[in-house]
């Protein structure tokens, strides 16, 4: 037994919720102790959803277990009663999967059609919340999708993309921005907004794009093998992806077009994909080049998330901004294979695969890179050593749930990441004036205002009323600090930058237990500092 | 002490739903109590909780944390613990481990007091705290926290009269009442809790307990029957109404005549602007938080019309007062959502005080709401509390009013595709 204080991943009943939140006409029903359904407050707050997710509980109680009573079945019937839903998927929770109850039978006994009940039960001790979501989505296709007739221009269907999905509405955006540009139809997205009648009619879109790993890959396998209908599965990440995913789309669809005697598709003049119509679509390929962002060609960067966004974010940081990956990891095991592949030739060392913070705390702790790409942990974590963090995955917080339009996907992704590259790791001309002369009157205190949580409710209040626990507002000796500085040595700390001096501070203080020092006095501070090489 | 009342009318249903479970009090509870570790027995369906739903900070050592019962635990008779007490005590050195159960140990059977008892050292006791959804809701389980506790609480001599407050609250709050306590001549004995395991109040038979949160019956009435400890039955200090009569009730159990009808007017007055707007303002209060009865209790005499006041459990007795005073208001025990949602789409009330899960869709919905939860944790005790407590209910109403008209034909399009 370990113990845990945060998880990357959700429960399996998460995933089923992400894509029954998704849809319309499908209602879940979680068999559950009162309290399971807190996952309707992260659709209600994070997506800040205007009518009531379709989600019930049906409320197991410790007196009805003794009893020998259920309330599903009257459950059941009231939703039926009250949101007349097509589908009504029933799913156990973790506590409520070891009674070993026979969903179906209580579900149908209470009346309801039974081809409108659906049990989704995963052992949701092995099963965690995107596999759970991938599961359900593609039975849901499978049980729905139905031979029809193609449509008459090119057209795609967009799968995948669901409820609480990284930036998923800017994502889309952007990939709807370049189909129109492209000339291409979007037959049905999905489970995002469809409907049990949008499944049906999947097969009627020329091809699928399924650009996550997580979720929606499982299911245009497929419509694949079921229907002959070819996929795009790259994710559109970065402007060399982007440029890549788009000819694999004309390709299909030139191919398809091709058997139906239809005239062949060609790429659109690329300005017609930018914003205004008459620029470059993004801006990235000549900022990667400007002198200002030569000081980012030697950068450290270390990337952690899934799997979808840490390939995309690797290759576009090493491939198109010039860094250097000193890591990478993913907290999806399932997914590491598939990573490792990808990546090859891009990491010094091993994939990092973990789904314990701690362990990429310490990374990060120990390595101090320039830039990390990570999860609302990792920011977290990076807060804490005054290392530049920016959020590239789930989990996330409600920050990345903004109402402006930031994608990761497609042209407009690219510049969206660059921006966030530029503005989190310290800066080039900038940084010489400040390593020149020292604070240069830049020197704040830490801004209050970016101690916002990873979640939703009870973040405001509980840090109003207590400071935060990692608390040190400015640069007070680090917390494991048992070393002891002298104060001429702490004057000396003093002048070096305030945005390293952490990490001047932490490996002076390496290097004084090295030879044995228990203080750092001013001859200690000068000598690590030569031995560190400035 | 007032006559109990029995005969309250409260309609009962089936369910409590959208609302937390009991493990929702660590968020509160292991900030209040400083030298505490919270462990709780339990899944990733916890843990999930915890982080998301009560966005919880991780720093580098919270004092909080998930024994997480994995595939491979579930086939073992007994979990576990030493090796993470251990760790616990290695990096945090607490004076207390509260053991915490959840749903799934439970169906599993864990002997959690056996599995505390053997865990517990005389340095480091190791204390059972029943949390799981399956029996506590929401606020509930600072009643089992505080239970747990009671072995460790001195016995206070026969002769010893002062008053414990019970009931967590931060330090200026507990200050304020001690103050006022101490100024109307009432010997004040300490907090249940206090803010730290090592100075819990000395408890005894002429202890009285005054309850101050309204979710703690079943600690008050174990006192009353371990230590044969009085409990004092009033309002609860939310509000003018219910600030004179808890300080009058407590005053008189110490034989201590008072008539704080003018602090009661001049509280009033203090909150006019904003009783004004709530006056004749109907108001529907969906359970959550346990809290409800008092609350509806305050909007009641500050003119508002409740059209319904439910909450997770009512007792009878504890609550025997705020019952009384909701009289031909109604009260429902374990309501039904569903039936809710009827209710208040036919009712249109002004104001609906309600969840974090529910909060937002009634909003789209066309409604006013405050979110139920930010009364755990704000200052709204004792006089000095009227202000924020007023104020909280009025600022959704002069929001609203100051926002430009709302066309949801254009503004709500496209932000739940799902809900077309």
């Amino acid at each position: 037994m370990r113990l845990a204080f945060w998880l990357y991943e959700g429960t399996a009943l998460h995933g089923v919720s992400r894509v029954a939140n998704s849809m319309r006409g499908v209602h879940t029903v979680y068999h559950a102790p009162q309290g399971d359904d807190y996952i309707t407050a992260t659709y209600t707050m994070l997506e800040r959803t205007p009518e009531f997710p379709k989600l019930s509980i049906s409320v197991v109680r410790g007196q009805d277990l003794a009893r020998g009573t259920s309330r599903l079945p009257g459950t059941v019937r009231q939703v039926e009663e009250h949101y007349k839903p097509e589908l009504i998927v029933v799913a156990p929770s973790c506590s409520t999967a070891l009674l070993q109850e026979d969903l179906g039978q209580m579900a149908r006994s209470s009346g309801v059609s039974e081809e409108k009940i659906m049990v989704y039960a995963v052992n949701p001790f092995r099963v965690s919340e995107n596999e759970a979501a991938e599961g359900l989505f593609t039975e849901l296709v499978k049980r729905y999708a139905a031979e029809c007739p193609k449509t008459e221009k090119p057209s795609v269907n967009l799968l995948g993309f669901t409820s609480l999905g990284f930036h998923l509405k800017a994502n889309l955006t952007s990939l709807r921005r370049m189909l129109k540009t492209l000339g291409v139809e979007v037959n049905v997205v999905a489970p995002w907004g469809a409907g049990i009648d949008d499944l049906k009619k999947l097969p009627a879109a020329w091809l699928n794009i399924a650009p996550y790993r997580e979720i929606g890959l499982q299911a245009s396998d497929y419509l694949k093998e079921k229907f002959g209908m070819p996929a795009v599965t790259d994710a559109p990440i970065g402007v060399q992806a982007t440029m890549r995913w788009l000819k694999a789309i004309i390709d299909e669809v030139n191919r398809i077009a091709a058997e139906r005697g239809a005239a062949p598709m060609s790429m659109p003049d690329l300005r017609d994909f930018s914003l205004d119509g008459q620029s470059a679509p993004s801006g990235v390929p000549w900022f990667a080049r400007t002198a200002d962002m030569e000081s980012f060609s030697n950068k450290r960067a270390f990337v952690f998330g899934d799997a979808t966004q840490v390939v995309g974010v690797t290759k576009f940081l090493k491939d198109e901004l010039g860094m250097q990956i000193i890591g990478a990891g993913t907290y999806l095991p399932r997914q590491a294979d598939w990573v490792r592949r990808q990546l090859e030739g891009y990491l010094p060392g091993e994939l990092m695969v973990t789904d314990k913070f701690q362990e990429i705390s310490k990374f990060i702790e120990d390595e101090m890179p320039e830039l990390v790409c990570g999860t609302q942990m990792e920011r977290h974590s990076c807060r804490k050593l005054d290392v530049p963090c920016m959020v590239i995955s789930p989990p996330t917080h409600i920050e990345n749930h903004l109402l402006g339009y930031y994608p990761f996907f497609g042209f407009d992704g690219a510049d969206v990441m660059a921006d966030r590259v530029y503005t989190s790791a310290k800066l080039g001309l900038e940084k010489h004036l400040i390593d020149f002369f020292g604070g240069a009157g830049l020197e704040y205190e830490d801004d209050a205002s970016a101690a916002s949580s990873n979640g939703t409710g009870m973040s405001h209040d509980a840090e109003a009323a207590s400071p935060p626990e990692d608390g040190e507002p400015t640069f007070e000796p680090s917390p494991d600090g048992e070393m002891g500085w002298t104060a001429d040595a702490e004057k000396m700390l003093g002048k070096v930058p305030f945005f390293v001096r952490k990490k001047v501070r932490k490996n002076t203080e390496n290097f004084a237990r090295g030879i044995g020092e228990p203080v750092i006095s001013a001859d200690v501070f000068r000598k690590a500092k030569e031995h560190l090489g400035g | 002490m007032m006559p109990v009342s029995s005969d309250c009318q409260i309609l009962k249903e089936d369910n409590v739903t959208h609302s937390f479970c009991g493990l929702a009090c660590v968020g509160w509870l292991y900030q209040k109590i400083q030298d505490s570790f919270f462990l709780i027995l339990g899944t990733h369906t916890c843990a999930h909780f915890l982080q998301n739903a009560l966005g919880m900070m991780i720093f580098a050592k919270p004092r909080f944390g998930i024994a997480l019962i994995e595939e491979g635990d579930l086939s073992r008779a007994e979990p576990r613990l030493e090796e993470v007490i251990a760790e616990i005590k290695r990096d945090h050195n607490p004076s207390v481990i509260f053991l915490l159960s959840s749903c799934t140990p439970e169906v599993m059977k864990v002997d959690f007091k056996g599995l505390a008892h053997h865990l517990s050292s005389d340095q480091t006791p190791v204390l059972f705290v029943p949390a799981s959804g399956l029996v506590f809701n929401f606020t509930q389980a600072e009643d089992s926290v505080l239970q747990a506790l009671i072995p460790f609480c001195p016995e206070a001599p026969a002769g010893e009269k002062s008053v414990v407050f019970v009931g967590s609250v931060n330090d200026v709050t507990a200050d304020d009442l001690r103050a006022e306590a101490e100024e109307l001549g009432i010997p004040v004995g300490g907090f249940l809790p206090e803010s730290r395991f090592d100075k819990l109040p000395a408890i005894g038979p002429d202890t009285v307990l005054a309850p101050i949160q309204p979710y703690l019956s079943r600690v008050c009435s174990r006192l009353n029957r371990e230590r044969g400890s009085q409990v004092l039955t009033s309002l609860f200090p939310f509000g003018p109404d219910g600030t004179r009569a808890f300080w009058q009730d407590l005053a008189s159990m110490f034989g201590i005549t008072i008539d704080l009808a003018d602090r009661e007017q001049a509280a009033w007055e203090k909150i006019k602007k904003q009783t004004d707007l709530l006056k004749g303002k109907k108001i529907f209060l969906t359970a959550d938080t346990m809290m409800e009865l008092p609350l509806a209790r305050f909007l009641k005499h500050a003119g508002a019309e409740v059209v319904e006041c439910s909450s997770a459990y009512i007792n009878k007795k504890f609550h025997a007062r705020e019952l009384e005073a909701l009289d031909g208001i109604r009260v429902v025990e374990q309501p039904n959502f569903h039936r809710q949602l009827e209710e208040i789409k036919a009712t249109r009330p002004d104001m609906i005080v309600t969840s974090l899960m529910t909060a937002n869709p009634f909003v789209g919905n066309g409604f006013i709401v405050k979110w139920s939860m930010e009364f755990t944790l704000m200052s709204i005790h004792g006089w000095s509390g009227v202000f924020t407590l007023a104020n909280m209910f009025v600022s959704p109403l002069l929001r609203r009013q100051s926002l430009p008209e709302f066309d949801d034909s254009v503004w709500l399009e496209g932000v739940m595709p799902a809900a077309k």
